[in-house]
């Protein structure tokens, strides 16, 4: 049993599960469009969030939230379930591809056996669209792999259950009904408008600029708050979080960038454009703060990335991104 | 030898030199793992940075956006392909 799904490659494996399962039901959108749409792009700083005991910082939405924003947004009609246990979750996957409706599914990385084992690694919120079944395998598109790929029953139960931090507990999801007629510059409006909010107009000062500027003055004292070996390990974790993961790089500024080329032709707006390409300047920046501490964490620092040096790079990347959200909300 | 070859020992030379490999073995298998625990460069994900940025620097190519650098950093020739492909789209 299988279900011909358009399987594509994406750097981000929420925004291409959202853009694969809308192209599947007639609405052939980008990644960038889907992200975009779905007000991916997010800057987050919870020092009092621990994961593997460092701070939680974030530069996308939380997970789930691409999908179910982008494809409300255009009109469609979503069903997301949990279950309580591995066997009702297969029984209810089977019933769903029997019907010919492929479903998107979260897991964790670390169970699923077509990852090369360099590349697993204990993150829940990976997701995938299963699009049949051949026997006791699953036939997956897996955005992040270049073809579609085949994972046992009993992998994927594991991957679908796996414990701990966004435990995904199963969670499946599609899209129940969708007419592909929807008015798709009212979608890219709203989702410029709910990231430049985010970005420039968050009430508390650990989200968007503000929380970049107060990663900025944390980072300036992590080696006297915290010795050089703990300070090390946390700028190695911030660099892991802003350029691996499927960001696409800069902490996704550079997709937003391209969401924002495609959104100008949208809303024939020539002024997105502009902002757009000032946006890949910002990812530039942000991708040169990512290099001058990584040279500091393998002990290769010069001046220009001393902890100091680098709050400064922060501060930079927030003033430039506070112009380009403060115009972006003017233009829409 | 094809221009892909050429190209890869050119990065390879560029990558020793801009991530401090002194003891970088003189063959690299072009489809080795570039990064990683099997990386025959010893590279890891903060080296990754210094790479994409030295590629950006040498070649005028930016990795990111929808095409990761997960993919184009798989191996020398991989990453060969990605900077010709992208600099004939010129």
């Amino acid at each position: 049993m299988s279900i011909d799904f358009p399987h594509r490659q994406s750097a981000h494996c929420e925004s291409g599960v959202t853009a694969n399962l809308l192209s599947y039901h007639g609405q052939r959108i980008s990644e960038a469009l889907a992200f975009g749409i779905g007000g991916g792009l997010f800057f987050g700083y919870f020092p009092f969030v621990r994961i593997n005991r460092l701070p939680l910082i974030t530069f996308r939405s939380a997970p789930g939230a691409i999908f179910k924003k982008c494809v409300r947004r255009l009109g469609a009609r979503v069903r997301s379930q949990t279950f309580a246990s591995p066997r009702e979750a297969s029984a209810a996957l089977d019933r769903a591809l029997a019907a010919g409706i492929p479903q998107g599914l979260q897991t964790g990385v670390y169970w699923l056996p077509y990852f090369p084992p360099a590349l697993r690694f204990h993150f829940n919120a990976h997701n995938l669209v299963a699009y049949g079944r051949d026997g006791e395998d699953y036939l997956l598109s897996d955005p992040v792999f270049e073809e579609p790929v085949r994972c046992p029953r009993g992998d994927l139960e594991r991957a679908r259950f796996a414990k701990g931090a966004l435990a995904p507990k199963g969670r499946m999801y599609a899209i129940e009904s969708f007419a592909p007629d929807g008015d798709l510059a009212k979608a890219v409006r709203q989702g410029i408008r709910e990231v430049c909010n985010r970005m420039v107009r968050a009430p508390i000062p650990l989200i968007g600029v503000r929380g970049v500027r107060l990663l900025a003055s944390r980072l300036e004292r992590w080696p006297e708050r915290l010795g050089r070996e703990q300070a090390v390990l946390h700028l190695g974790h911030l660099i892991r979080m802003q350029e691996e993961i499927g960001t696409g790089g800069g902490g996704f500024r550079f997709i937003y960038a391209a969401f924002l080329q495609e959104a100008a032709a949208i809303l024939g707006n020539p002024d997105l454009s502009g902002l757009a390409e000032e946006l890949t300047e910002t990812g530039d920046l942000w991708r040169q703060f990512a290099l001058l501490a990584a040279r500091n964490c393998k002990g290769r620092e010069g001046a220009n990335s001393t902890f100091s040096a680098l709050a400064e790079q922060l501060r930079d990347c927030a003033r430039r991104e506070e112009q380009i959200f403060r115009a972006l909300l003017k233009v829409v | 030898m094809s221009e892909t070859s050429e190209f890869t020992k050119r990065l390879k030379q560029l990558i020793v030199e801009t991530c401090n490999i002194p003891d970088a073995p003189e063959d690299v298998p072009e489809d080795a793992p570039l990064i990683g625990p099997d990386s025959p460069l010893d590279l890891d994900s903060l080296d990754a940075v210094e790479v994409v940025v030295a590629v950006q620097k040498a070649f005028g190519v930016r990795i990111g956006g929808e095409e990761g650098a997960r993919e184009v950093l798989q191996s020398l020739r991989t990453l060969a392909e990605f900077i010709l492909r992208e600099q004939n789209k010129r």
